[in-house]
């Protein structure tokens, strides 16, 4: 278990610049998410970190120890990939007891370990089974067992569970958040999944499509407080609605066309943020109560006329059209069988919000 | 109408049998039955007396010529093998590993060219080059390397080398592609898992190129061994190799009895020799990993 930090990485890939100038440190025995669009480099750091690429100019550290040239093979770090790379002509034995092998360490000593990691990722009744008759769900674990039997320092995973079901998806990601605590190993995850990245993160860092890190956080902290219009819409779904900011005294408003001024909270108030200036204001769809009748003790209102709907099962999904012909989402959990009021297609409904619920970014 | 719904579905249902028939037939009478017929041949007295003999077979086994000169075919046609092998796997895996997919084909492209020219033009080139007035001699006396012609020519060492240049891309062509269809990331998970260049070669890339190493062997060993064209033309009469005699008895001495015999006998050998590197490939290999299960599972 060692930290891995970058410091000015900058790589090219093919005479393209994929990133630039990144610096970016990861705690020691944290579960770390990359998370961003295909091509934003996520990819690109787990290769330098795994050695499998170098670095243009900068240096990475692993723990204090500085791996930038070090070769690939003498790192003590070990990969997941994406398609799992088992090799073919072995067992599923001989693919975990891979790396203690090469090593040379003695029989007995290689066949406890991979026994015992086999027994950890519920493989001990496939211990000879050839790869090519096994199921997805059994590649990955026979991947992540070989990866990890070895106890590196640092367990890199590049898109694991791309290629499995959803049922199969959630209970993987599940047992490898049991594996990390029980291996105490640093663990990089990377994906372009928001579902897995919130799930299994201790902490996240979301990349955009120029290969820089937008921001760094707790799941928690992302979803929440997001500090880009780009963050707040590639994790999750979320409004954005442009406006002029009005500061008075300690009074927020904001001022959209054709809809009027709505109060919002400043205590998130950062720099930059001044009277007059055009800001987007981000709301979650959750956060946001519809109803055909007018309610009360809610800060904000605004009508608007029900465009779509969409039934999701545990919650329904309305695009409402504004006067300003903006649509915005509103996810309405379905509490009861028998709901007191229907909404349907073009019915005029009033939309409610806490000033507190949104999020003001300045791009 | 109802005789061609009638004959389309008995072409429907059948197809793939049909499709088979022209290859089983053409294997039939062009191969199997004149194998027959040489096996036959074999066990006859001779074209005008007719009946059942072991004497062709008793005379190839009692003497040693025959031995000595199927003995020579093996060792050459294995050495040329074993040689094509060693020169051909570093072509292979880099054009498979290593070069970017633009010269990848043109490289391909010239490795092919060979191919374009006939295969005796080919051999009768090397006549030029290597003869006592031939292009090397000719350019080392005119540098004044040499004073004498060097003797290069009509001896076995001139067989072994066209037959290297000539078999060449025959075990390239199989190692090639077996190399071009490992997946990059075997190689780097390798890598990754701690292993050298060297322990990823060993232990990844040979094992998974097998099956076209055991192709491209079988390719160059099973013709090298019948060869008679080369010895022939490159190596003067008194080089006789089992391709030399076979056609020596067949064309020229017309003992297509004794021909035919010795053909089977040598054949035989072919077979043996086959089976036993088959063995060589796979047994080891097995017996090793079979030893560890058995340990591994007490």
């Amino acid at each position: 278990m060692r930290s891995i930090r970058f410091d000015n990485i900058t790589k090219y890939y093919h005479g393209e610049l994929v990133i630039d100038k990144l610096s970016l440190e990861i705690p020691a025995g944290t579960f770390f998410a990359l998370l961003g669009p295909s091509g934003s480099g996520k990819t690109t750091l787990l290769r330098l970190i795994a050695g499998l690429e170098e670095a243009d100019s900068g240096s990475i550290f692993l723990g204090d120890e500085d791996i930038t040239h070090m070769p690939i093979y003498k790192r003590p770090v070990n990969t997941v990939f994406q398609n799992y790379a088992l090799f073919p002509h072995m067992n599923v034995f001989d693919n975990v007891a891979y790396s203690l092998t090469i090593r040379n360490v003695p029989e007995d000593v290689i066949k406890e370990k991979v026994i015992k990691i086999l027994h950890t990722v519920g493989l001990e009744k496939h211990i000879y089974k050839s790869i090519q008759n096994l199921s997805g769900g059994q590649k990955q674990r026979v991947a992540l067992a070989r990866a990890v039997v070895n106890e590196p320092a640092v367990l890199l995973l590049d898109e694991p569970l791309a290629a499995l079901d959803l049922k199969l998806r959630e209970k993987m990601l599940i047992e490898l958040i049991d594996l990390q605590s029980i291996l105490k190993t640093t663990f990089v995850y990377v994906t372009h999944d928001q579902f897995e990245a919130l799930t299994v993160a201790d902490y996240m860092a979301i990349m955009n499509d120029d290969g820089e890190i937008e921001q760094i956080g707790t799941p928690k902290e992302i979803y929440e407080f997001p500090v880009s219009t780009f963050v707040a819409a590639f994790v999750g779904t979320t409004n954005l609605l442009k406006g002029t900011l009005h500061i008075s005294g300690d009074q927020c408003h904001i001022e959209f066309e054709r809809l009027g001024t709505f109060e919002v909270a400043c205590s998130l108030e950062k720099e930059g943020m001044r009277d007059g200036s055009m800001v987007f204001m981000s709301i979650r769809p959750e956060k946001i109560d519809i109803s055909k009748t007018p309610l009360t003790g809610f800060s904000n209102m605004l009508e608007g006329i029900v465009q779509s709907i969409v039934y999701h099962g545990r919650s329904t999904q309305y695009n409402v059209r504004l006067k300003n012909d903006e649509v915005v989402q509103v996810f309405e959990q379905n509490e009861e069988h028998f709901p007191q009021e229907t909404i349907d297609y073009d019915d005029s409904v009033f939309l409610y919000w806490q000033k507190e619920n949104v999020v003001l970014l300045e791009k | 109408m109802k005789i061609k719904e009638i004959v389309t579905d008995f072409f429907a249902e059948n197809a793939p049998f049909i499709f088979v028939v022209p290859a089983v037939l053409w294997q039939l009478f062009f191969l199997y039955v004149p194998l027959c017929l040489v096996v036959y041949m074999s066990f006859q007295y001779g074209a005008e007396i007719t009946g059942f003999t072991f004497d062709h077979y008793k005379l190839i086994l009692s003497s040693s010529p025959y031995f000595y000169i199927i003995g020579r075919s093996v060792v050459i046609a294995a050495c040329v093998t074993c040689l094509c092998l060693m020169c051909a796997y570093p072509v292979a895996y880099y054009l498979a590993l290593k070069v970017g997919r633009r010269w990848k084909n043109v490289l391909l492209f010239l490795l092919t060219l060979p191919f374009w020219t006939n295969f005796l033009i080919q051999i009768y080139s090397w006549v030029f080059v290597l003869d006592q007035n031939g292009l090397i001699n000719m350019m080392l006396l005119k540098l004044g390397i040499i004073q004498e012609p060097l003797h290069m020519i009509n001896n076995t060492g001139a067989i072994f080398f066209v037959m290297l240049y000539y078999y060449l891309p025959f075990m390239i062509m199989p190692l090639y592609s077996i190399l071009e269809k490992i997946q990059h990331d075997l190689l780097e998970a390798s890598m990754d898992l701690g292993a050298t260049h060297w322990q990823t070669f060993r232990r990844i890339t040979l094992p998974l190129s097998m099956s076209g190493i055991k192709t491209g062997v079988f390719l160059v060993f099973v013709p090298a061994f019948g060869e008679f064209v080369i010895p022939s033309i490159i190596g003067g009469a008194h080089h006789l190799f089992v391709g030399s005699l076979i056609s020596h008895y067949f064309l020229v001495a017309r003992d297509s009895q004794l021909g035919a015999a010795f053909t089977i006998v040598s054949g035989f050998v072919l077979l043996v020799c086959a089976l036993l590197f088959n063995w060589l490939c796979t047994v080891p290999l097995q017996k090793v990993q079979k030893a560890e299960q058995k340990e591994l599972a007490s």
